[in-house]
């Protein structure tokens, strides 16, 4: 019976290839990242330098990394990226792994900000490191060339009455709050007391009377810009805000402001759940390379931690993104403060 | 009845089936979440998380803050114009369209009523642009001469959400105004004419009477689609024009507080079934009367 044979022949392969593949997957480096964090042809080059096979789920959202690593405990992931702000939950969460600095040398290698993690904010606990710094922005000041001058150096030119009506400003009731401390000289923006937040509460109902309108998107705010004589915008997006106005021929430029800009820091993070150590912190040393850091703004706009971009200079002053003293109240205060006439 | 007794018993039980997923469905789509949301306005937030305990803080809340209460108002207000402007932009129209013969009068219709093809949100955009600083509006009237310099008049206030609200929900007045025209019956009109009635006169005291169930029932669409619009007033409000309906997103969005933003949609509902009721009321009185 030809045929009985050839079917039984043809089992024994599929069987095979389906042992060979479950194997392949069972040894793979299972990593959770954000789209532009691990893009193929690095995945290529990390598997064809360690012999280590990589399997990549990206996510969209804050809430999805959460879900996804904290539904599986953390036994489905071994290494995944987390901002800085999102960070400290994890760790209380007991879902991610102390990293040995010492396994990771391209890590000395990287920018002085970022060079001693101790002093980023957020990826310590107890003197243990939990994250490694990979990937940033700041929130600057977009500025029309042509219309401010000189050009500005401090937030508070957002409140410069020359400007009233060519202001665009972000619908955002916590980063608004913390850019205005930051404005005010206060420490720490991310917890304020009552005093403070009546302080920042005033001075925002005054930044309001100069602001044309608030917007959510990148694309709305260079759709008013265009439509509109606007002159500063407060720029949630950052670089690829600054990029994509230029692409449409505005005269802009971009200034993280003296007093400190807010700015969001990504890092690698190993999960509790993480099958090989090793293979983890192969990896993320692998993303701390000049290449692929260097790619990685190219192809982005994002800012990295191994060489210089567009997004802060070297004497910047950035100030991580953290969690705020209480959401629901700076979000309440906001909206008390757009339906003040 | 005699067909209903020689019903086979496979046959009954489907017929059976399908009323009771006639009553289940809206129960189950409709009402059931209705509860749900009225049940959540009692719930308070605590610390990020919700309290599932009851309590009426959050009606309190609405009622004694000096912010909600006010806005809420202005955006009835609001609404309200919305309704006025599109039943005395829609009238002439849907009127005109009644005097239109055959084929014509349902091409001017459909025409009228193709924008509502379009996304909502494009049609947001679209108008946006037109009416900023440098937009086709402004540029427009400077060209024209009406204005020395672009004016700030329609940029980013109540009067943006006015003009943009009046424009998206234009068709929704035109189509019941229309419908209750053209149910008027012709030989009325030609008594009155007979009768020596002059046109106006044949208009006032007919038609527009006639007419006004439509009126009524155009009158509740814009203003219940207009006070449930948040999308607007979030795009062309800019800084003065804060509507409830804003209020209510951030509830849900940013805040976190979805106790409160129920308790807040409950307002609304009330106010929205209170206006489709009355447009409904007028709407059959005048009906049946006919």
């Amino acid at each position: 019976m030809g045929l009985k044979k050839l079917f039984l022949r043809m089992a024994t392969i599929g069987l095979g290839i389906g042992l060979m593949t479950s194997a392949a997957l069972a040894a793979n480096l299972r990593v959770l990242a954000w789209d532009g964090y691990a893009d193929p042809d690095w995945v290529k080059d990390f598997t064809a330098a360690t012999g280590i096979g990589v399997d990549v789920v990206f996510i969209g959202s804050d809430d999805e990394i959460w879900a996804k690593i904290k539904g599986s405990e953390g036994q489905d992931f071994d290494v995944f990226a987390v901002n800085t702000a999102q960070l400290q939950r994890y760790i209380k969460a007991d879902l991610v792994s102390p990293i040995d600095i010492t396994k990771l040398p391209n890590q000395k290698e990287v920018l002085p900000r970022f060079r001693d993690v101790s002093q980023v904010s957020g990826d310590t606990k107890d003197g243990k490191v939990y994250g490694i710094p990979f990937c940033f922005d700041s929130i600057g000041l977009i500025y029309d060339t042509d219309k401010v001058k000189p050009a500005p150096t401090s937030m508070s030119v957002l409140w410069d009455p020359a400007y009233k009506g060519k202001v665009l400003a972000y619908d955002n009731g916590e980063h608004n709050f913390s850019f205005t401390a930051l404005t005010l000289g206060y420490k720490d923006p991310f917890n304020l007391n009552e005093e403070q937040m009546a302080a920042v509460k005033a001075k925002l109902v005054e930044l309001k009377r100069n602001v044309l309108s608030f917007y959510t998107t990148a694309d709305e705010a260079q759709q008013i810009y265009q439509n509109n004589d606007v002159a500063l915008i407060w720029a949630n997006y950052g670089q690829q805000q600054v990029k994509a106005l230029q692409k449409i021929g505005a005269h802009v430029a971009y200034v993280n402001p003296s007093e400190g800009a807010l700015a969001w820091l990504d890092n690698w993070v190993i999960s509790k759940g993480v099958r090989d150590n090793a293979a983890a912190e192969k990896w993320i040393d692998f993303m701390l390379t000049k290449k692929v850091s260097g790619e990685l703004s190219e192809r982005t706009g994002f800012g990295n931690t191994v060489v210089e971009s567009s997004s802060a200079g070297g004497n910047d002053k950035l100030v991580w993104l953290n969690n705020v003293e209480d959401p629901l109240k700076r979000s309440d205060l906001w909206n008390e403060i757009k339906a003040t006439p | 009845m005699s067909e209903a007794g020689s019903m086979q018993p496979a046959e009954r039980r489907l017929s059976l089936l399908v009323t009771v997923l006639a009553f289940a469905l809206p129960v189950l789509f409709v009402l059931v979440p209705l509860a749900i949301f009225l049940g959540y306005s009692f719930f308070s937030v605590d610390q990020g998380t919700i309290v599932y305990g009851l309590s009426l803080g959050n009606y309190v809340r609405f009622f004694t803050d000096p912010i909600f209460l006010p806005v809420f108002w202005n955006t009835i207000v609001l609404c309200v114009s919305v309704a006025i402007i599109c039943i005395l932009l829609a009238y002439p129209a849907a009127y005109f369209l009644t005097t239109l013969k055959g084929r014509w009068r349902y091409a001017l219709l459909m025409l009228l009523l193709v924008p509502l093809l379009m996304s909502y949100v494009i049609k947001i955009y679209a108008i946006r642009s037109i009416l900023g600083l440098n937009g086709f509006l402004n540029k427009a009237l400077v060209a024209v001469g009406i204005l020395q310099q672009p004016s700030t008049l329609f940029v980013f206030n109540m009067n943006a959400i006015l003009l943009t609200l009046t424009l998206l929900l234009i068709p929704f007045a035109i189509l019941p105004i229309f419908l209750s025209l053209e149910r008027i019956p012709q030989v009325l009109l030609r008594a009155s004419d007979d009768l020596g009635a002059s046109g106006l006169q044949t208009f006032l005291r007919i038609t527009l009477p006639l007419s006004l169930p439509g009126v009524a029932s155009a009158a509740s669409f814009v203003f219940v689609l207009a006070i449930g619009d948040f999308l607007t007033p979030q795009m062309v409000g800019g800084i003065s024009g804060f509507t409830f309906g804003r209020i209510l997103y951030s509830q849900f969005g940013t805040a976190y507080n979805w106790p409160f933003g129920a308790a807040l949609s409950v307002a609304l509902a009330v106010v929205v079934i209170a206006a489709i009721l009355v447009g409904e009321r007028f709407g059959r009185n005048r009906g049946t009367s006919i």
